[in-house]
């Protein structure tokens, strides 16, 4: 049918993507509802997310800044909006521990949010005189001029904790490597299944995937936002069940549930 | 009026999100639209970003601070190709496709070919056997190391198959499971924003 033609309302093969959605949303309102009732919201342990404050601490002690790398997204990938609330916390902690914090922007419309996602994080911390001017700023939307400035910094000012956040894709093990060599504790944590080696590999702490999009809602410790990760996986473990089913039914010659699994 | 922000972003998120599910014609037209909006706060974002690097750069220039000649590159790169590209534009033949084509490119190839030599010393320090993982990776690398090459098949020609097999069974497994991880997270996350839970991104707990 002509795109430019087309009067329907709904597309039927994405039936089972709104029903997907339908879930999800349900499962966030239940555990919102349970969240504000009052009911444990268990989160297990991660050693990245743990290391963020003794990496902030070390930095202070030392007297060295902390470096956030933001990653390569623009405002419309889900890392960088992880990023920047990650950012948020992380700001807060160096704010309460009078440490320097330095943000090198990749997207212009991400560092601005960035910046102000910062500066609001020193004043809620009453420290909005210490936010340094020029602490998160853009750098360049080129990948390797990016990683030219950044890998610069870092071996110029020798900051005691790496903290790599977002999206990242070729020059995720220069800027791993080089901090390394500049023997800063460093957390990485990505949504790009093919860069995750190199972190796990160069950096000290790994966040794997999902675990970034958690990390906001760990580091904050809020109810309701940990509802949300409760609410994920429940998602994760009904797809997982689905996916199941799904497999050994048409290993038995039954492929119909693995066909309405199928989108487009 | 405070909570302006949240009605905008629930009403474009929703908005996106419904757009995926109706296919008609006037609604694709729509995202179209909302996808040129934003173009245009990008542009304007990066003029914003612009002026805050020659406004950092400027200030290392004139404070003569350590590192401030390049500082000049950067300021002088940065003038040339904003004035050449107003005046001339940026198709093939002009100043800045020339200064793209023979500076930039060479530049970013060089950066890149680097890799090589940091993936040698991540492998160097990351594949040591110091416990059971350590130990599977170590393997791992080197049967995969051996596979790729050529030589790999003369040394026993099981080498190439089993590195096919384990690209195309337990990592590609690995890497679908955490996919999907990645995919309800990012939903997680867009769902936090649009619903207006996480407030961070605009600067508020």
């Amino acid at each position: 049918m002509n795109p430019q033609l087309d009067t329907r309302l709904f597309e039927p093969a994405r039936l089972n993507l709104l029903i997907g959605l339908a879930l999800f949303v349900l499962f966030l309102v239940v555990n919102i509802a349970r969240a504000r009732g009052g009911a444990a919201m268990f989160i297990r342990p991660m050693a990245g997310l743990k290391a963020v404050e003794e990496a902030i601490g070390r930095a202070t002690e030392m007297g060295r800044p902390v470096l956030y790398v933001p990653g390569l997204g623009d405002m419309s990938e889900g890392g960088t909006l992880a990023s920047i609330t990650i950012l948020s916390r992380v700001a807060r902690r160096t704010a309460e521990m009078g440490c320097d914090l330095e943000v090198p922007g990749y997207d212009p419309v991400a560092t601005t949010m960035m910046e102000g996602a910062a500066r609001q994080a020193y004043v809620e911390a009453g420290r909005g005189d210490s936010f340094r001017a020029g602490s998160v700023h853009y750098v360049s939307a080129q990948q390797f001029a990016y990683v030219a400035a950044v890998t610069g910094y870092m071996l110029r000012e020798r900051p005691a904790a790496n903290i790599f956040m977002g999206s990242f894709y070729a020059e995720s093990l220069f800027l791993a490597e080089t901090g390394n060599l500049t023997g800063a504790i460093q957390i990485a944590g990505t949504d790009q299944v093919t860069q995750l080696p190199f972190f796990v590999c160069a950096c000290d702490y790994a966040l794997l995937g999902e675990e970034l999009y958690a990390a906001s809602a760990y580091l904050g410790r809020e109810p309701i936002q940990l509802a949300t990760i409760a609410a994920q996986d429940w998602a994760k473990g009904l797809a997982a069940g689905i996916v199941i089913v799904a497999s050994i039914l048409t290993a038995l010659g039954h492929p119909e549930v693995g066909r309405l699994l199928q989108t487009r | 009026m405070r909570n302006g922000p949240y009605v905008v972003t629930f009403l474009t998120g929703a908005l996106i999100v419904s757009f995926f599910f109706i296919p008609h014609h006037r609604a694709q037209e729509a995202q179209s639209v909302i996808l040129d909006w934003s173009n245009v706060v990008y542009a304007f974002a990066l003029i914003l970003g612009s002026v805050t690097l020659w406004a950092g750069h400027q200030r290392k220039v004139a404070t003569r601070a350590p590192g401030w000649a390049y500082s000049v590159v950067t300021l002088a790169s940065l003038a040339f190709v904003t004035i050449w590209g107003v005046a001339q534009g940026v198709e093939e033949g002009t100043a800045v496709n020339a200064f793209y084509n023979s500076v930039n490119s060479p530049l970013a190839s060089t950066m890149f070919a680097l890799l090589a030599f940091f993936i040698a010393s991540a492998a160097f320090r990351a594949f040591r056997a110091r416990n059971t993982e350590a130990t599977l990776l170590l393997v791992t690398a080197i049967v995969m190391m051996i596979g790729r090459v050529s030589v790999g098949e003369f040394i026993w020609p099981g080498f190439p198959k089993l590195t096919e097999w384990l690209l195309d069974v337990p990592n590609l497994a690995a890497k679908r499971a955490v996919a999907m991880g990645v995919g309800l997270g990012a939903v997680s996350t867009a769902l936090r924003i649009i619903l207006g839970i996480d407030r961070t991104y605009l600067g508020r707990s």
